[in-house]
């Protein structure tokens, strides 16, 4: 009964490190496990207690979120879209209306600062257009945002 | 004009050609090369005097990890030589060593095709030190973690444009828990620098692991920030020791601050056990934080959206997550579109709370673009912003040591205590999650009259975490308590190592947070035949946190298999005088099968470090 205890904590204890320790060695989402986690040894106990590591399922995929000290991200709209997750935010802040994620879009489309409370409102009302279905993909979302920004006098500017 | 300049070049170069020895010593005790090469200056006890650079790549000189001026030497003569390949690799050095030995060329770095294009994109506007703090449900983040972001220009249009500059440790996918531990601790996995997109860490920290996140702007030019960036270039995979104690993220990074200003001498003391938040401080006591702004977690911004719903909105949007389809209920209907607006806003976010970590399903999906349609066909209130809670570092020391007193029945006794970390639920809340504790290594001596100063208490690890469960939100609290203690084992004390844990419900009523958790508990004493001893039991409690007082209410049972038993009623007070000191009172009646005895004590207790 002891032995079965100790084991079930061992267990335990081994379990969630090594079923959230995702990347592989050398690059990536491998060095999250550790972040959040600096300090002391105490608070090691409590990660593998919990496994803490948020990154469980997300960001396997994306190439954006290795440790490419060299890789620079070209800032332009489409290749923040294909961010992982950057979808999502983008629909959330276009349906509310605003939002720190669409207004990076914005800029990183080189909307200027006067235009971008008109982007937005673009954006909102043609929310169904830009979102029709639940699975677009980035870079059918950006091509909706071409269409509509072309239908707008005033934004079709930044898209001739 | 040119001739004389030209003549005075020459005469300079001839000068230095002449390598005086005592001038390039200067060089190499030049604070600015010192940060370039990591040198430990005093601020943890490895390596003294050497650089804390452990990769070969990174130094030009064989000995060059040990000898600063020999590396200068390796350098200069490396760098020196027009289109030579290392200046591509050592844009920092160069500047170092163009600027003190005056070589002035034109395009010195025009052939670094690579590196030019690279440098193009980092901006150097401003840098932030960011601070994700602790997050629900997780103590260990308390400890946190911190990076440091790069902006286009001070206050950027947006910071999910920003570059985040990261310091971790780089794991082997196939250690196991044990493994990583020790290889943690000694130092046993390289540690890299990377960057990469802010947006990516705003998506880590503020919506998946719901962190709020704390942000400090530096009083740093373009022109130190323009160090910073071409020593990144430098560090491009060169590998550190990772130590969790004292090399850590934060340390590292404080060593990217000295970089950009070497004057700033932020590591010439030694950094034991260092914490995010010792970093936050270190930078305000050397007037580098110009300004403080609070992000919030999704986690507050869903919080703060529910707290302005009545309870039938409340129900409403419960049902509306579950089932976005009730959004063409008449009941829904009939609220006007800014109530329909915020109903939908919370069911959206409570979704994304709940599914923040899980895969993608057609049906999650499906429903939460559902509700996105609704919280779009109805216009936004003006929600207001979440209000900012009181920031980290305003919080009490990180060690602590305590004096004390009290009655074990009618015999009294006093007690010393210290301890290396951190918090416990009842120590003064301010800047500090609520229902999260986290301590290790925590001594308690006592002393009676009839006896000298004899080991009362030690804990190696207490972790609580007690999350309220509410509408939205239904997480699982639970608790690890691991160390040494005098406890019952038959009619006397006995030392006991111990080792409990278990899982729990926490709500939040008012002020008030009532709580229970199961437990489970192995146990070694000398009186128990089989070496180890093992039972179960419960905790039920009331706690209260203000920054004013916090206190609790507590009532365990645990029941052993060898048909032993003890029970405890407690209740707890934490006064808090000042930021760092606090005065605590604590009266709890143990019981045992056989036996009842009443304590009280008071403690005073000073925080520091």
């Amino acid at each position: 009964m002891k032995r079965v205890l100790m084991a079930a904590v061992m267990l335990g204890a081994s379990m969630p490190v090594f079923a959230t320790a995702p990347g592989g060695p050398g690059c990536g989402w491998g060095n999250m496990l550790f972040e959040g986690q600096s300090g002391l040894p105490i608070h090691l106990v409590a990660t593998i207690v919990n496994g803490t590591s948020g990154n469980k399922t997300f960001g396997m995929t994306s190439g954006t979120n290795g440790c490419s000290t060299s890789g620079a991200l070209a800032y332009d709209g489409e290749s923040m879209l294909a961010m992982n997750g950057m979808v999502e935010e983008v629909a959330q802040d276009m349906a509310t209306g605003e939002g720190d994620a669409l207004t990076a879009l914005s800029v990183s489309m080189g909307i200027a600062e006067q235009d971008r409370a008109r982007f937005q409102q673009v954006m909102h009302e043609n929310f169904a257009t830009v979102f029709p279905s639940d699975d677009v993909t980035a870079a059918d979302v950006m091509n909706n945002i071409v269409t509509v920004m072309k239908q707008d006098r005033e934004l079709a500017t930044y898209v001739g | 004009m040119p001739y004389f300049l030209g003549v005075l070049l020459l005469t300079l170069a001839a000068v230095v050609r002449a390598e005086p020895a005592a001038a390039l010593s200067e060089l190499a005790d030049h604070p600015r090369w010192q940060a370039l090469l990591h040198i430990n200056l005093g601020g943890t006890l490895r390596d003294r005097g050497n650089s804390y650079v452990d990769d070969t790549d990174f130094f030009l000189a064989e000995n060059g990890k040990t000898d600063a001026r020999a590396e200068l030497v390796a350098s200069r003569k490396a760098l020196q030589q027009k289109d030579s390949d290392q200046r591509c690799h050592f844009p920092a050095r160069y500047r170092f060593l163009a600027e003190q030995l005056n070589w002035n060329e034109e395009q010195p770095l025009s052939h670094c095709d690579e590196y030019r294009e690279w440098r193009e994109n980092m901006p150097t506007g401003q840098m932030v030190l960011v601070f994700p703090a602790a997050y629900l449900n997780s103590p260990s983040s308390m400890f946190g973690h911190t990076l440091l972001r790069l902006d286009e220009k001070p206050d950027p249009d947006s910071k999910w444009l920003s570059k985040a500059i990261n310091f971790g440790a780089q794991v082997d996918q196939g250690d196991n828990s044990l493994f990583y531990v020790w290889k943690g601790l000694a130092g046993g996995y390289p540690g890299r620098f990377s960057v990469v997109a802010y947006a990516q860490k705003i998506r880590e920290y503020a919506h998946l692991e719901n962190r709020d996140m704390w942000e400090y702007a530096l009083d740093l030019e373009p022109r130190e920030l323009d160090w910073v960036v071409r020593h990144l270039w430098e560090l491009r995979d060169i590998n550190f020791d990772y130590f969790f104690f004292d090399e850590n993220c934060s340390y590292r990074l404080l060593e990217l601050v000295q970089v950009a200003r070497p004057r700033a001498r932020l590591m010439t003391e030694l950094r034991f056990a260092e914490l995010p938040v010792k970093t936050v401080r270190a930078l305000r006591d050397a007037d580098l934080i110009t300004e403080r702004r609070y992000q919030p977690s999704k986690a507050a911004e869903l919080e703060h959206l529910a707290g302005r719903l009545g309870p039938a909105e409340k129900d409403l949007a419960q049902r509306l997550r579950d089932n976005p389809d009730v959004a063409d209920s008449e009941t829904f209907q009939a609220f006007p579109p800014e109530r329909r607006h915020l109903m939908a806003q919370t069911a959206y976010q409570a979704r994304r709370f709940e599914n923040r970590e899980g895969q993608r399903e057609e049906d999650q999906a499906g429903k939460s673009f559902a509700l996105l349609r609704v919280i779009q066909r109805n216009p936004a209130p003006e929600t207001g912003s979440v209000p900012e809670p009181e920031p980290p570092e305003s919080g009490h020391r990180t060690q602590m040591v305590r004096l004390g007193g009290g009655l074990d029945e009618d015999r009294a006794f006093g007690e010393l205590g210290w301890r290396l970390t951190y918090h416990d639920v009842l120590d003064p809340i301010t800047g500090f999650l609520p229902g999260a504790g986290i301590e290790g290594l925590d001594l308690r001596l006592r002393s009676t009259d009839s006896g000298p100063l004899k080991l009362e208490q030690l804990d190696l690890v207490h972790i609580r975490s007690l999350s309220p469960r509410d509408a939205f939100v239904k997480p699982v609290s639970w608790y690890v308590h691991a160390g040494w203690e005098r406890a019952r084992a038959d009619g006397r004390r006995h030392p006991t190592r111990f080792l409990e844990a278990g899982p729990g419900l926490a709500w939040r009523t008012g002020g008030v947070m009532p709580y229970g958790f199961a437990i489970a508990r192995a146990e070694h004493a000398s009186p128990w035949t089989p070496l180890i001893e093992t039972g179960a039991g419960a905790e039920l409690g009331l706690l209260y946190q203000q920054p004013g007082l916090q206190a609790d209410l507590s009532a365990r049972g645990v029941y052993f298999e060898n048909d032993f038993r003890r029970h405890r009623f407690r209740a707890r007070v934490t006064l808090p005088l000042s930021q760092n000191q606090a005065l605590r009172g604590v009266c709890e009646r143990n019981g045992w099968r056989g036996g009842e005895r009443d304590e009280c004590r008071l403690e005073y207790r000073h925080y520091y470090d």
